[in-house]
């Protein structure tokens, strides 16, 4: 899966372009994909020195009331919330894409990997095939209880946020640039190494059995 | 606990692998959700489960700070009761 994050400001925000968040302080939560998109995002587009960043809440319907009530200046969020807070008149000022990466335990069984990778697979397939028809899904889990989201109707989603792809196994160049970037914020010591990080034996015969199968 | 091809249950007449995961959510898992919904997993031979995550394994992300962050991923994993979690 493909996670869409979007850099949001508030409606009455006179902050239009990503480079007008330098020095404001940005709502993230620190330790998730999100937050991390989001730091990208504004190092893409101030000095890393006037990058400001405060820890957020993890929920993104919390994080949205957070920023609504000026506890920051802007915030970064996923689906729905993007779409909710769009509707809300909010601004996005920036988006990206990142992956969502399952992590196992270092005796995952490839057969077991295959057979869950082969269902991913179809259900990729038959998303993309129709998303509109399975946006619904975003109401479910978190979101369950949040009166916004469950407001929003099929129609009110931007689908070209909401991209999926078949399973690769981890390219290595990129891994070690999200490894070697996050050491550089501190959050992450030492030095990548490709074989401590990544089984490339369980996910080559995982990624062989689940797409002889599934092709 | 691991993910173990030995961890088989009976569905339907039929011998299937088991697995359990950490919660997902639709931003992050709509494929998994469809997988689970639409009985893909189940035709793949996958008993795939997700567990809830106990109120023990929930801390706030604003406990954390960017270069010490708080994160609630992979808790089951580290005790033995899930195989994959999201990261």
């Amino acid at each position: 899966m493909i996670v869409c994050a979007a850099l949001v400001v508030p409606p009455d925000s006179k902050v239009y372009v990503p480079q007008e968040l330098a020095n404001r302080k940005v709502g993230l939560d620190y330790g998730n994909g999100t937050a991390y998109a989001g730091l990208q995002m504004l190092e893409g587009a101030v000095p890393r020195e006037a990058v400001t960043t405060c820890a957020a809440v993890i929920h993104p319907g919390e994080r949205l009331a957070a920023m609504l009530r000026g506890e920051f200046e802007a915030t970064v969020l996923q689906e729905p919330w993007i779409t909710v807070a769009e509707k809300a008149g909010c601004r996005l000022v920036s988006t990206t894409f990142f992956h969502g990466t399952w992590v196992g335990g270092p005796d995952l069984d490839p057969a077991l990997y295959a057979a869950f990778l082969r269902g991913v697979i179809q259900a990729v397939r038959r998303i993309t095939a129709d998303k509109r028809k399975y946006v619904s899904y975003f109401k479910h889990g978190w979101a369950a209880g949040d009166p916004a989201v469950q407001a929003l109707t099929p129609d009110d989603f931007n689908l070209g946020r909401i991209q999926l792809r078949e399973p690769t196994p981890i390219p290595e160049d990129e891994a070690r640039w999200a490894w070697d970037w996050m050491a550089s914020w501190g959050v992450l010591h030492g030095a990548f190494d490709a074989g401590a990080q990544i089984n490339r034996k369980v996910e080559r015969e995982a990624h062989e059995l689940a797409f002889s199968a599934a092709t | 606990m691991s993910w173990q091809r030995n961890d088989l249950v009976e569905w339907e007449g039929a011998t299937m692998m088991k697995m359990t995961i950490e919660p997902v959510s639709a931003f992050s898992s709509l494929d998994v959700l469809v997988a689970i919904e639409e009985g893909l997993f189940s035709a793949e031979g996958l008993d795939l489960q997700m567990l809830s995550r106990e109120s023990r394994d929930i801390r706030s992300t604003t406990e954390g700070t960017l270069t010490s962050p708080v994160t609630n991923q992979g808790r089951l994993q580290e005790r033995g009761e899930a195989t994959m979690f999201q990261g």
